[in-house]
């Protein structure tokens, strides 16, 4: 396991340090003077520039420009906002949270949805239940996201008045944003009207992430199905059954433990599409996390927000990847057997 | 909780916490009325100006020195960050206009967009100095007389600031703060601010005209119009301004919801780059305006909602001089203008089409479009062209459009507000002169008309200049337009006022 850890350890370093060189690059590439790009300063004082440029190292080479701004990333200045002139490091520390809050409740709803489909859909192969669902799974598969949303805001929001369709919260409450993700400000907040405040949050928190969820649920019970349906067809299923276990011990003794090995090699691919999936549902419900403003800073050609927005988000699925990875190798020791033999 | 605050649902984030900086109506809405007095104000009721912070003024014969008296006892917010000891005096007035006015004002240099609004209409020129005193008496001391002034005293930007919040701010070294963390006298002060979400009011209790009716106010930041209305349909904001034209009729017929609409004197206008050829040749620029059709603009992209101007003076103010024949629409003459000019086979130009919604326009773009395809009948080629909002702004400062779709709003009932801001000379070096129009009889008519009180006079004078606008055409008025709110029934004391930024002292939720 060591092997491993080691392994994947200098695996998300390299790639780590590859996205930083890709983001220093962009500076060169986005159109404009790359010290602006990278730092967000924007000045016609020249001694205000030079001390810039000489602590970005532009007086020097590309070689020393790489490193001063790797030294700046890691003490937290990742330059100021073109359009605003505040520090990014600021936004990204309030807004990242908030898309954390999206990205895990809605993770968590799907694995909660979606694996229990999986596995109904495979112990009734054929029959109606697994047709039924597997029906439903690829008509949700099939709809887009942003229509989605627009589909339930018009259905719950506009007609039934069920839930609001945009924010964290009812400003009213007057939760002090300190964390960025409102269930968590709740949690240490001192409200008055606590419980009310919380029924709100939910209100507005369903509708985003049934939205979310709605993708990786679907995903996620087709490859259980799958998966499942192999298990249930390995002899160690048969002999069990031979050995006179009962139907349920078969099922979540040993063909359910073996099915979630090979589901959770995929998680890593299903969290990307989420994350994606999070960026246009933050747009649709004006929710304050990293996807908004991105892509707003696409539109504003804010180049030192846009190379935050990617580098937090990319370096988010990487480490999420490798986690899983490690997690996959730590639960399940014949994949680490697997590995070493081809090693 | 909920029943004691108002959710209203803003269109852009505010720029700055202070007027002075701005002209942008966004913020002035959001800032001015609800943080901030002004020594006068406008009574639409009256028609006339009317006390605030000062409780009296007196001007002298020449009209060259204005006397004030300020109220007693107004009080300062008190915030986290600012804790008052001593009332409203006229050192707060001379720090709030030394500010602008002074360039060695400790103050004045941190404003990285200057004071827009004084250079234009020429205050910061105007005003010799102030004059303090004791605590509640003071003068202002002009250059020259200037009919205007009481009116520019009136708008948003003219607010009063605290002279001793200015004295711990400099003492902290922290002169930034005066504008992103304000305190004035109006009736809510600032709780806080986050960008692209939200902003919070409090009401502040020891408001001089009495403590507002909500106790909190909340302005959600949403960009989109489409997306404002459906908050309004869920509930999620309870006022809701400037709803989209498309969407009016709609929400006059919905019993749930309120839409409230006042005169808003504005102009939006197509103004042509007369420095340019072959916009310098008045037989173009009459050409390309007798080649469109305005009353279908007027359909198509207010949706009716919205007169049809006759002249860059709003139809509501007391100076408008409209001529029915300056503007129509007559493709014939249009071409023989074009051929006399000589350009009988036409050319190619561009128009630039403002990039964002304001109550004068909102789908410049649509409008562009329309017009491309009246002035095609003419044989004139036309290519649209829009910037992101900022560099729009400033190209066309630059003065690189041959054309350009754009408007004006009037911050204060005076006529000059539309003549000189606009077409003066000056405001071709200032930028804001959209034409680039340099007249100087024009200059003459509108400097003549603010050196008299008298109305008559001032009438002819403008009149006069109107008619020259009318032969010279450096712009072509399309139509001025109507101010909305909308909001959820039970909201009441909503009163929309046709100049100034939102006032929500008696606004409230009642009983839903």
């Amino acid at each position: 396991m060591t092997r491993y850890l080691l392994r994947q350890l200098s695996l998300l370093l390299v790639t780590l340090f590859l996205l930083t060189v890709l983001s220093f690059s962009l500076g060169y590439w986005f159109p404009g003077d790359a010290l602006v790009n990278l730092s967000g300063i924007q000045t016609l004082d020249s001694a205000l520039y030079q001390q810039v440029a000489s602590s970005r190292g532009f007086d020097s080479n590309i070689l020393v420009q790489y490193f001063r701004y790797l030294g700046h990333l890691l003490q937290g200045d990742w330059g100021v906002s073109l359009q605003d002139g505040t520090p990014v490091w600021n936004e990204v520390k309030a807004r990242f949270p908030a898309t954390m809050e999206l990205a895990v409740l809605a993770s968590i709803l799907a694995l909660l949805l979606g694996i229990p489909m999986g596995i109904i859909s495979a112990l009734n192969l054929g029959r109606w239940p697994d047709r039924f669902l597997m029906g439903l799974s690829l008509s949700a598969y099939s709809i887009p996201v942003f229509w989605l949303a627009q589909l339930f805001i018009l259905v719950f929001a506009v007609n039934l008045q069920w839930f609001p369709i945009a924010g964290q919260i009812n400003p009213l409450y007057n939760i002090e944003p300190v964390t960025g993700s409102i269930v968590l400000d709740l949690a240490r907040a001192d409200h008055p009207a606590k419980s009310a405040a919380l029924l709100d949050v939910l209100r507005h928190l369903l509708l985003p992430l049934l939205v979310l969820a709605v993708m990786p649920a679907t995903l996620l019970a087709r490859l259980t199905r799958a998966a499942m349906h192999d298990v249930l067809r390995r002899n160690y299923i048969k002999s069990a059954r031979a050995k006179g276990l009962t139907a349920s011990q078969v099922i979540f003794k040993h063909a359910v433990p073996n099915t979630m090995q090979s589901v959770t090699r995929d998680l890593g691919v299903i969290f990307s599409f989420l994350i994606t999936n999070t960026m246009i549902t933050e747009v649709i419900f004006s929710w304050p996390g990293l996807g908004s403003w991105l892509i707003r800073s696409i539109y504003e050609r804010d180049y030192p927000v846009m190379q935050a927005g990617l580098l937090t988000l990319a370096a988010l699925i990487l480490l999420v990847n490798v986690l899983l990875n490690l997690l996959h190798a730590w639960r399940y020791p014949q994949i680490r057997q697997e590995l070493y033999a081809n090693a | 909780m909920l029943s004691e605050g108002l959710l209203y649902c803003a269109e852009g984030n505010p720029e700055s916490f202070n007027p002075q900086l701005v002209t942008s109506g966004t913020t002035l809405d959001m800032t001015a009325n609800l943080l901030y007095d002004r020594l006068i104000e406008y009574s639409d009721e009256a028609k006339e100006y009317v006390p605030a912070l000062a409780e009296s003024w007196q001007i002298n014969e020449d009209g060259t020195e204005y006397s004030f008296t300020l109220r007693e006892g107004v009080e300062f917010h008190q915030t986290r960050y600012f804790t008052p000891t001593r009332p409203l005096t006229a050192t707060d007035v001379q720090f709030s206009f030394e500010r602008w006015l002074n360039t060695d004002h400790p103050f004045h240099l941190i404003s990285m967009t200057g004071y827009p609004f004084f250079s234009a209409v020429g205050l910061d020129r105007l005003i010799q100095r102030i004059e303090v005193k004791d605590d509640h008496n003071f003068t202002i001391h002009l250059h020259e007389p200037d009919s205007s002034f009481i009116a520019n005293l009136a708008t948003d930007f003219a607010v009063i600031l605290s002279a001793e919040y200015g004295e711990q701010l400099v003492a902290e070294d922290n002169r930034v703060a005066l504008d992103n963390l304000p305190v004035g006298t109006g009736p809510f002060k600032f709780q806080h601010f986050r960008k692209d979400v939200s902003l919070s009011y409090r009401r502040h209790q020891g408001y001089w005209q009495g403590a507002a009716k909500s106790e909190r106010v909340v302005f959600r930041i949403i960009p989109s119009d489409h997306k404002r209305i459906l908050m309004l349909l869920t509930k999620d904001c309870d006022i809701v301004p400037y709803p989209p034209a498309r969407d009016l009729d709609d929400l006059d017929a919905r019993d749930d919801i309120n839409l409230y609409s006042t005169v808003s004197p504005n102009t939006a206008f197509w103004a042509f780059n007369t420095q340019k050829p072959p916009f310098d040749d008045v037989r173009v620029r009459q050409a390309l305006i007798h080649a469109i059709d305005r009353e279908s603009i007027v359909k198509a992209v207010y949706f009716g909602h919205a007169a049809l101007a006759q002249s860059i003076l709003p139809n509501t103010s007391w100076a408008h001089f409209s001529d029915e024949d300056a503007y129509t629409f007559d493709p014939v003459a249009a071409r023989e203008l074009l051929a006399d000019a000589g350009y009988p086979n036409g050319f190619s130009m561009n128009i630039w089409a403002l990039p964002v919604q304001r109550a004068y326009n909102p789908n410049a773009r649509k409008m562009a479009e329309l017009m491309q395809s009246d002035l095609a009948n003419i044989g004139v080629q036309v290519n649209i062209v829009s910037y992101e909002w900022s560099t729009f702004r400033r190209r066309l400062a630059d003065g690189d459009h041959d054309s350009v779709l754009i408007g004006w709003s009037g911050d204060n009932p005076d006529p000059d507000n539309f003549f000189r801001p606009l077409l003066s000379c000056a405001a071709v070096l200032s930028g804001s002169n959209r034409a680039r129009w340099c007249e100087p009889r024009f200059d003459r008519l509108v400097m003549s008309a603010i050196r008299t009180a008298d109305r008559d006079e001032r009438l002819a004078f403008y009149r006069e200049a109107q008619e020259l606008l009318n032969n010279q055409v450096p712009l072509m008025p399309i139509v001025h337009s109507m101010r909305y709110k909308a909001t959820q029934p039970y909201i009441e004391g909503m009163h929309l006022e046709p100049y100034g930024g939102t006032r929500l002292l008696n606004t409230h939720k009642g009983q839903p």
